[in-house]
């Protein structure tokens, strides 16, 4: 929406001042951006993205992210369809507990999953199968899984609320049964949400660094994720390593605007 | 034991309401139900077709009680106003879609659906996507996915209320067609009056989740009983008190206006008259006839309506709506201003209550 022209337009020092503070912050955080690219010349890059630590680190994390990615869409999907079209009790209590890791530090989620996976029975009985949760490469995942699951949950479920249900009504007057149903109109009708919350979803896991940190432990070449690298690299002071796995982290994050942006955008 | 009963449905979704529906239709009927927004019309069909379930009452189809049938297992089809073709499919496909269940060889699939496609006309858009379609060729698709599984009971919600009137014409001529020739048990929800002449021949009136009246068209439309129902369709209400007995006529005063009605009435009765306006006659003088009104008024208004004018009159306080034919709007010279006698019979001044 936009106000119409007006003739004392020229004169208002509100409108001066939205967009000066508007263009000023922008500023900023392009000359931030621009300034962890250029920072480095192109061969101090390229010899810090072929180091062994970028390398495994860089093919962890996308393993890791892809494994959580596709296992929190598992997930989510059957969440967010409950919650859109069935009502049952507890149903409020779910969508307010899945809402709160939105507002919740990352560091207590994964100090909260610690005591979960290390302290109580859960821990003990999942060792006891020979699954071990606690600083390892499972745990890069299950934290990963807690971080993104919310934000999932609530793309998914806002897709979901804008498929009239009574597509699916129609479907079923022809003797589809409700699985039926979901998969031949439901999930093709959501397909670009779901695209887009699996590529939120995505840029989230890589991105997950409180959770994983205290959940897996952010040891060398074994729990590292690019989070991690950037971390563990600017405690010793090797600023070519944590700038490098910067950059990576934030093309990351920008193909997934982009393709969020192209999909969310062209709805068919 | 009637194809379709409808015994005792009472259902309450917040907002809108059934109260104790009681719904009958033989196979074959066209029933067509009327009412105001808000008066439950989508929601009866709906909890007919198993998309609620109801509090209390049952749905019982062929001598079967289908109330807690899923809506898969009812053989139900629903035609919405807003169509819901599913848009990640073509035509084709979308009609495909409802006959799928019922066939598996792919050659006879293809015959059914252009079966179907000629008798609506839709032959050459099998290959669009709903969204590029207009209004009536949408519809026209709805109307051709619902019938094709040849459901026990159609339900139309509505159908054309989202088309020009041209569009709703031809199209109401195509679902005759295509119901004859599929013979269908039709339940259609309409506010339009034209749907219940073309297409009905029952007619059941809702108000507020609640059965006002029901019958055929014609008695419906001739006898509204309540005064919401005259109202509702369409014909001159005139409230007023009753002045005297002359004989066996009525005498009442209604908006400056006195008329004779043959319906008894008590003297000093606050009542209300109800006269349809294509039972009025139009004159240039005051002509002897059998009729015993004759009101003197001025035309305020001359309206095209389909292929008849409604001319509006001012007479005494009120104003009456009559329907003439294009001709004899041109042969009286109709037009705002003229003074006209409005002739009926006192038969046809009903008195309502």
């Amino acid at each position: 929406m936009q106000f119409l022209k007006y003739p004392g337009m020229k004169y208002s020092w509100f409108k001066k001042f939205t967009v000066g503070i508007a263009l000023f912050f922008t500023f900023l955080l392009f000359l931030s951006i621009g300034t962890l690219l250029f920072v480095l010349s192109p061969s101090e890059i390229f010899s810090a993205l072929l180091s062994e630590e970028m390398l495994y680190s860089m093919k962890l994390s996308i393993l890791t992210a892809s494994v959580s990615t596709f296992s929190v869409m598992c997930c989510s999907i059957p969440t967010a369809y409950a919650l859109s079209r069935f009502s049952f009790p507890g149903k409020s209590i779910i969508k307010t507990v899945l809402g709160l890791p939105m507002a919740f530090p990352e560091l207590v989620m994964g100090l909260a999953l610690l005591l979960l996976f290390g302290q109580s029975f859960l821990g003990p009985a999942l060792e006891a199968v020979g699954i071990k949760v606690t600083f390892s490469k499972l745990g890069i995942i299950i934290a990963q899984f807690f971080v993104s699951f919310p934000y999932a949950v609530r793309i998914i479920y806002s897709t979901f609320e804008d498929i009239n249900p009574r597509y699916e009504l129609v479907s079923r007057s022809f003797g589809y049964g409700e699985f039926e149903t979901f998969r031949h109109v439901t999930l093709p009708m959501a397909r670009s949400g779901l695209f887009a919350s699996g590529v939120i979803t995505f840029a989230r896991c890589i991105g997950a660094f409180g959770a994983v940190l205290v959940l897996a432990g952010g040891s060398y070449m074994y729990t590292e994720v690019l989070p991690v690298t950037l971390y563990l690299n600017i405690s010793y002071g090797n600023l070519e390593m944590a700038i490098t796995s910067g950059i990576l982290l934030m093309g990351i994050a920008f193909l997934a605007i982009l393709s969020f942006e192209r999909f969310e955008g062209g709805r068919p | 034991m009637s194809f379709l009963e409808v015994r005792d449905l009472c259902l309450d979704v917040g907002g809108f309401e059934l109260d104790r529906i009681e719904l009958k239709a033989e196979k074959g009927d066209y029933l067509t139900l009327i009412g105001p927004t808000g008066s439950g019309k989508s929601l009866l069909l709906e909890t007919i077709i198993g998309f609620y379930g109801p509090e209390k009452g049952r749905i019982i189809l062929e001598g079967k009680d289908i109330t807690d049938l899923p809506p898969n297992m009812r053989q139900i089809s629903i035609v919405y106003q807003d169509h819901m073709l599913f848009p990640h499919m073509n035509v084709f496909e979308n009609i495909a879609y409802a006959i799928r269940k019922k066939l598996r060889d792919k050659k006879q699939i293809e015959a059914e659906v252009k079966q179907i496609a000629g008798v609506l006309g839709i032959g050459e858009l099998l290959h669009r996507k709903p969204a590029t379609l207009s209004g009536g060729e949408k519809q026209r698709a709805a109307i051709a996915r619902s019938l094709i599984v040849r459901p026990k009971l159609l339900l139309l919600d509505e159908p054309f209320s989202a088309l020009d009137a041209r569009t709703k014409e031809k199209l109401r001529k195509m679902l005759k067609k295509a119901i004859g020739e599929y013979s269908t048990t039709v339940l259609h929800v309409t506010h339009d009056f034209e749907d219940v002449w073309a297409l009905a021949n029952r007619v059941v009136v809702l108000r507020k989740g609640k059965v006002m009246q029901s019958g055929d068209p014609e008695s419906v439309f001739r006898r509204p009983s309540p005064d919401f129902v005259a109202e509702f369709l369409g014909t001159n209400v005139l409230k007023g008190k009753v002045k005297a007995l002359e004989g066996k006529l009525t005498v009442i005063e209604a908006e400056g206006l006195e008329i004779y009605s043959s319906d008894p009435a008590e003297p000093g009765e606050e009542v209300a008259v109800s006269i349809r306006p294509e039972e009025v006659i139009l004159a240039r003088g005051v002509m002897e006839s059998s009729a015993r009104n004759t009101l003197k008024g001025k035309v305020s208004g001359v309206f095209k309506k389909e292929h008849l004018v409604v001319v509006e009159m001012e007479m005494g306080h009120a104003e009456i709506k009559v329907v003439v034919t294009p001709t004899s709007c041109e042969m009286l010279g109709l037009e705002p201003g003229r003074e006209m006698y409005a002739v009926f019979k006192a038969s046809n001044a009903r008195i309502i209550r």
